[in-house]
């Protein structure tokens, strides 16, 4: 491969004389004035500049959103689909609700489980027969069948 | 302004590149003056019509002086600046198909008279420079920097960020293809 390339003479020599008279052309003195005039009129530093400020602000995006995306992810409670259902909370202390707040939470269920479906069983006008101890094995009972 | 290098003795390219890094800009005319027309041949046998060479050798200077910073040596600076030559060819190029101006292959084949009138030379230099054309750039600039330049392999590697063998095989595939077109 090597011979074959070295070999190539004449390649080379056509080669070499590519450009020649675009070459011959040039006014090496006026260019390098030009060259000159235009690195006057805009000065390295300008152009230094702007190209970090622009990685620069790319970069703060780039962790604004990271951030704002970890953030998300952190913070459970705020995502619509985390919030808990209340019967996950009512029975978590029902040794210290009254009689009274007990039957609320039991409206509740009522409000609950009329918004979820069609048929709508009329047992909240029962619960005002029930004591205290009654009405929380019913909320457990509720929970459980959560 | 800082104080010009004396010109007593031919300064080497590393000194004016140091003058020039340090506001001298009779240091950076002297770089032009010396590596203009080899810029020149470089850029019309990479593509460039005529008619531009001039403007695209002048964006060449005044892109290399402005990133000098970034040559670290790997390579001359003369090689440097021709890898910078083929970057601004190439944006050149964009601009040209954007504005749908005469396209770079057809516009190396324009030239004045009429084709019968140019000597088998002349004929076999266009065959030439139109199949470079037809190379990837790659290739094509290998093909220049080695040819043209008389670059050795390991300077080739250096600018272009490859390594020897790989620049000997781009060499090797840009002739296989030169020389079906030139034949």
């Amino acid at each position: 491969m090597i011979r074959n390339e070295e070999g190539d003479a004449g390649l080379e020599s056509l080669a070499k004389r590519l450009g020649t008279r675009a070459a011959e052309h040039v006014d090496v003195g006026r260019m390098a004035r030009q060259v000159v005039e235009q690195l006057r009129e805009q000065p390295k530093a300008r152009v230094t500049w702007i190209q970090p400020a622009w990685l620069r602000i790319a970069a703060t995006v780039v962790i604004l959103v990271g951030l704002g995306v970890v953030w998300s992810h952190v913070t459970p409670a705020r995502r619509p689909a985390a919030v808990g259902h209340p019967a996950h909370y009512v029975a978590d202390d029902l040794n210290d609700l009254s009689a009274d707040e007990l039957r609320d939470v039991l409206a509740s269920f009522d409000d609950i489980i009329s918004s979820d479906s069609a048929v709508v069983p009329d047992s909240s006008s029962d619960f005002r027969g029930l004591d205290a101890q009654q009405l929380r094995e019913v909320l457990r009972a509720l929970q459980g069948e959560g | 302004m800082a104080n010009p290098l004396p010109r007593t003795v031919a300064a080497t390219d590393a000194a004016l590149i140091a003058a020039w890094r340090n506001g001298d800009e009779r240091a950076a005319a002297e770089l032009v003056e010396r590596h203009a027309r080899p810029l020149a041949r470089f850029l019309a046998g990479a593509g460039a019509p005529e008619s531009d060479v001039d403007d695209l050798a002048q964006e060449t200077f005044v892109r290399a002086f402005r990133s000098v910073d970034r040559f670290r040596g790997q390579c001359q600076f003369r090689t440097w600046l021709l890898t910078i030559g083929g970057n601004v060819l190439k944006d050149f190029g964009r601009r040209a198909s954007r504005r749908k101006v005469v396209p770079l292959e057809e516009a190396v084949r324009d030239r004045t008279g009429n084709p019968h009138d140019h000597a088998e030379a002349r004929e076999a230099e266009e065959l030439l420079a139109a199949g470079l054309q037809r190379l990837p750039r790659l290739q094509r600039e290998v093909f220049l920097l080695r040819a043209q330049q008389g670059l050795e392999y390991d300077e080739i590697a250096g600018a272009l960020g490859t390594t020897p063998g790989a620049a000997r095989v781009h060499y090797h595939h840009a002739v296989r293809r030169l020389k079906e077109i030139v034949k």
